[in-house]
Order: C-alpha cells, then sequence, then structure tokens
C-alpha cells in the first residue's frame, strides 16, 4: 500500500508542478478575491474588518479548493488514465488517500502564499504568539475541506454535469467545518485565543476529519467504480 | 507401453451468463463461452452490441450485473486483486499520462504493479519497442503511433498472462499497424489474448476462436480456420451496418 500510495502521490505532484494548472489558477483566484474583499470592505476608512477576517479566510480557501478539484480528477480522465489506475491491483482507498494527500499539499501551497498576503491586508494585530494554535486550526480544517473533497470530485467526476454538480453537493457539506474554522480563526486573528479556550471547534473539526475518512473508507469502492 | 494420456490446456477465461445493465437498457444478455490457456479470442460485432463491455467486465472496469466470469482461476467480482494483476490491456485509448514521460509512466505503473526488476524492465520494453531514444520526453510529444507501443510497454510490464486488446489498430497509419503486429507476434507466444476488432483480416488472421457479438449476445461462434470470404458473409448476415471490412 504504501509503496503505491507514495507512486500515486509522486505521480500527481511531478505532473502538476510540471504543468502548474491548479497551483497557478488556485493561487490566482485566492489573491484577486483577497483585493475584491480589501475593495469590498473598504467601505469607511478604518472600519475594523477584524471580526471579517476568519470568514474572508475560509470562504476563499474552500472556493480555491473547489477550482484544484474539479481540476484533479479532469486530469485522470484525460486519455482514460482513470481507466489505467483502476487496471491496477491497488486498494482503492489507498488512491482516495493518495489523493487527499496531493490536494492537502497544494492547498497548503497556496497557504503558504495566500496567509502572509492575508495577515498584511487584513489582520491588524500580531498573532505570532498564537501561530502553533493557528496551525493547528489551519491543518484540520485542510483535512476535512481535501477529505470531502476529494471523495465528491470522485463521486461527481463520473457525471455530465461534474462541474455544476461538485459545488452542489461540496459547499452544503462543508459549511460545519467553515463555521468551526472562520470561529476559531476570527478569535486567533481578533484577540489570540489559547487551545484551552479553542478546543471546542479543533474538536469538531477533527471529528469531522475522522467522519470523512472513515466514510472515505467505506464507500470509496463504489464511489470510484462504474 | 501407454502413450501418455494428453492433458487438457486448462482454462484461462470461463465466461458464464454474463448479464449487463446500464440503468434500464440490458447491454449484455446472457453470454458464455471459454477460453483456453494460451488462446486468442477474436471478438467481431458492430458498434453498441456489447463487444467493449465484455471486455471491461473481464478487466474488472465493470461489474457484471449478473453470472460468473473467471480469469486465471479468480472469480472477477469476488477476487478482483488477482485478477488485476493478471490482466493487461490494450485500449485505442493509451491510458498514459501525457505530462509526464515515457519513463516516469512506466515507472508509475511499475510501481504500481510491483514490479521487482522495474529498471531493467523498462530497460528492456522501451529497447524492444524502440523507444529508448525517448524515453525522456513527455508523451504529449509523442505520435500516435509511439503512444500506442507504450501502452503495449504499459500493458506487458507487469507480465500478465491474459492480454485484453480494444481495437488496438484503431486510429493506427498502416506503418504503425505493422509496428504493432510485429511486437503482437514477438509476445503472441507469451500470453492469452482477447482482441475486440472491427478488422476481419487481423481477427482472422491471430484469432484461434472467433466470435461475434450482436445486440448483447453471442450471434456467432467458431474455432479457427475459416476464410475470409466465408467469414465475412456469415458477418455481414449479422452485421448490417455495413460499416465494416
Amino acid at each position: 500500500m504504501n509503496r503505491q500510495f507514495m507512486a500515486i502521490l509522486r505521480k500527481d505532484l511531478i505532473r502538476e508542478l510540471r504543468t502548474r494548472e491548479m497551483l497557478i489558477s488556485m493561487i490566482l483566484f485566492v489573491l484577486l478575491a483577497m483585493v475584491i474583499f480589501h475593495y469590498a470592505f473598504s467601505v469607511k476608512e478604518g472600519a475594523d474588518l477584524t471580526f471579517f477576517t476568519g470568514g474572508m479566510l475560509w470562504v476563499t480557501f474552500i472556493f480555491a479548493m473547489l477550482l484544484g478539484l474539479n481540476r484533479s480528477f479532469a486530469q485522470e480522465k484525460d486519455e482514460r488514465c482513470l481507466d489505467g489506475l483502476l487496471l491496477c491491483p491497488v486498494d482503492r482507498v489507498t488512491i482516495f488517500l493518495a489523493k487527499t494527500a496531493g490536494n492537502l499539499i497544494f492547498l497548503l501551497i497556496i497557504q503558504v502564499v495566500a496567509v502572509p498576503v492575508f495577515t498584511l491586508f487584513f489582520v491588524e494585530r500580531s498573532y505570532a504568539g498564537d501561530i502553533l494554535q493557528f496551525l493547528a486550526v489551519l491543518l484540520l480544517a485542510d483535512v476535512g475541506i481535501c477529505a470531502l473533497g476529494t471523495l465528491l470530485a470522485t463521486i461527481s467526476m463520473n457525471t455530465r454535469s461534474r462541474d455544476l454538480l461538485l459545488p452542489i453537493i461540496f459547499l452544503p457539506l462543508i459549511v460545519p467545518v467553515l463555521i468551526a474554522a472562520t470561529g476559531a480563526t476570527t478569535l486567533i486573528f481578533a484577540e489570540g485565543a489559547s487551545f484551552g479556550s479553542l478546543l471546542a471547534r479543533v474538536l469538531f473539526l477533527l471529528g469531522f476529519d475522522a467522519v470523512f475518512l472513515v466514510a472515505a473508507y467505506g464507500t470509496y469502492d463504489f464511489a470510484i467504480g462504474e | 507401453m501407454t502413450a501418455e494420456p494428453e492433458q487438457p490446456v486448462p482454462l484461462e477465461i470461463e465466461v458464464d451468463g454474463l448479464r449487463k445493465t446500464f440503468g434500464r437498457r440490458e447491454v449484455l444478455k446472457g453470454i458464455s463461452f471459454s477460453l483456453e490457456r494460451g488462446g486468442f479470442l477474436s471478438i467481431f460485432g458492430p458498434n453498441g452490441a456489447g463487444k467493449t463491455t465484455t471486455l471491461r467486465v473481464l478487466a474488472t472496469l465493470l461489474t457484471a450485473s449478473a453470472g460468473k466470469i473467471r480469469v486465471a482461476g479468480h472469480d472477477v467480482k469476488d477476487d478482483p486483486m488477482p485478477v488485476r494483476s493478471t490482466i493487461g490491456l490494450i485500449s485505442h485509448t493509451p491510458m498514459l499520462y501525457a505530462d509526464l514521460t515515457a519513463d516516469e509512466n512506466l515507472r508509475f505503473y511499475a510501481d504500481m504493479y510491483g514490479v521487482d526488476d522495474r529498471e531493467a524492465r523498462i530497460g528492456d520494453l522501451l529497447e524492444r519497442l524502440e523507444l529508448s531514444h525517448r524515453r525522456h520526453d513527455l508523451v504529449r510529444t509523442y505520435s500516435k503511433g509511439m503512444r500506442q507501443r507504450l501502452a503495449i510497454a504499459r500493458a506487458v510490464l507487469h507480465r500478465p498472462r491474459v492480454l485484453l486488446l480494444d481495437e488496438p489498430h484503431s486510429g493506427l497509419d498502416p506503418r504503425a499497424v505493422d509496428i504493432f503486429d510485429g511486437l503482437l507476434a514477438e509476445i503472441r507466444d507469451e500470453h492469452t489474448f482477447v482482441m475486440v476488432t472491427h478488422n476481419i483480416a487481423k481477427g482472422l488472421e491471430w484469432g484461434t476462436k472467433l466470435m461475434i457479438i450482436e445486440n448483447g449476445r453471442i450471434a456467432y461462434e467458431h474455432a479457427a480456420g475459416v476464410d475470409h470470404d466465408t467469414f465475412s458473409s456469415v458477418y455481414l448476415e449479422h452485421v448490417h451496418d455495413g460499416s465494416v471490412l
């Protein structure tokens, strides 16, 4: 399993780093969204945007991920490469885990670029003292977004209207992650937060991740099948 | 002295009552056949008859709605992993990643199949397929014929016992067809073959067993040895669209 997991992940990384199709579109989207947010919310000089920051950040990441998810499986469908993958003696869950890990790496790359820019634009206080809490929330929310997104992108890729279907099924289901991550991130950006004060949200994100990883484990064979 | 009794050739593929339904449409309506190890089954039939669906069920890419299918002794539905290790599929689409090089594609598939002698095997195949000089070029820069040759390398990389060919000559120019057939001749003794084709001449040339599928049923089944004219007239009885030959 480990060899096959690494083979799929390595293949996806090589392809993406060579073509940069997903990364460039996601980075451009995120940066443009921030510029638009900057002007859209600058209705009054010196207006306090602190309590919108978490929402702006996570809405941007979720929509950027939608772009990436659509592309990640579109590539697999080219030249029927998915058939080649499914012909291999590989557990379907391994395909899911490798695809999820690939999407997670791409999302993290986007965030390495986007978070400093976002902080520069919108965050007024330094949250250096809360960086571990921020990274924990970021990672847990990212795992949930990528696990759910990969599962749903797999289901939607075999449908005729996959570009439309994916947002329709992904966005409602990702709302719990959005609420928890937005709450925790806003708290960190606004006044700082200890792990204790974030415990409920962190546990919720952990639970969400676990539920969708287990759900994918049980359903991925069916999802990626016919 | 008594002569040793001749051992029967074991069956490599056994299909019994295969049915496949997509929604309300029944594409395969109870297909049964078998193929001995080392045999070459040529399947003909009009478009939409169910030939490719049959092949995709054998390849575990589709699940049968009913029937028992065994490949190399393994049930394709209940025990698909050993079946996948046993088969290779060559289609008219090469199933290769265009943004990877030939070398990267084959390394990827070698890792997926757990090929032990990866480097030697890839080097040998690329040499035999006359692609060594292009092994580090992106597949998107390859011609259709080169991609099809590389698709052969992908399909036989893990030394499968059974090779499934889905219209492998489709879209190839005459020179590429010659190269492809030369390669097929080289590996003919190493595998059991099932080939879906519209090309009667090729199907008759290679087949040890001939089959026509029409409207989801086997309309004709015969051992090899049928001449082209006889088979063509049989074929035309079953295929009315006139788009073949």
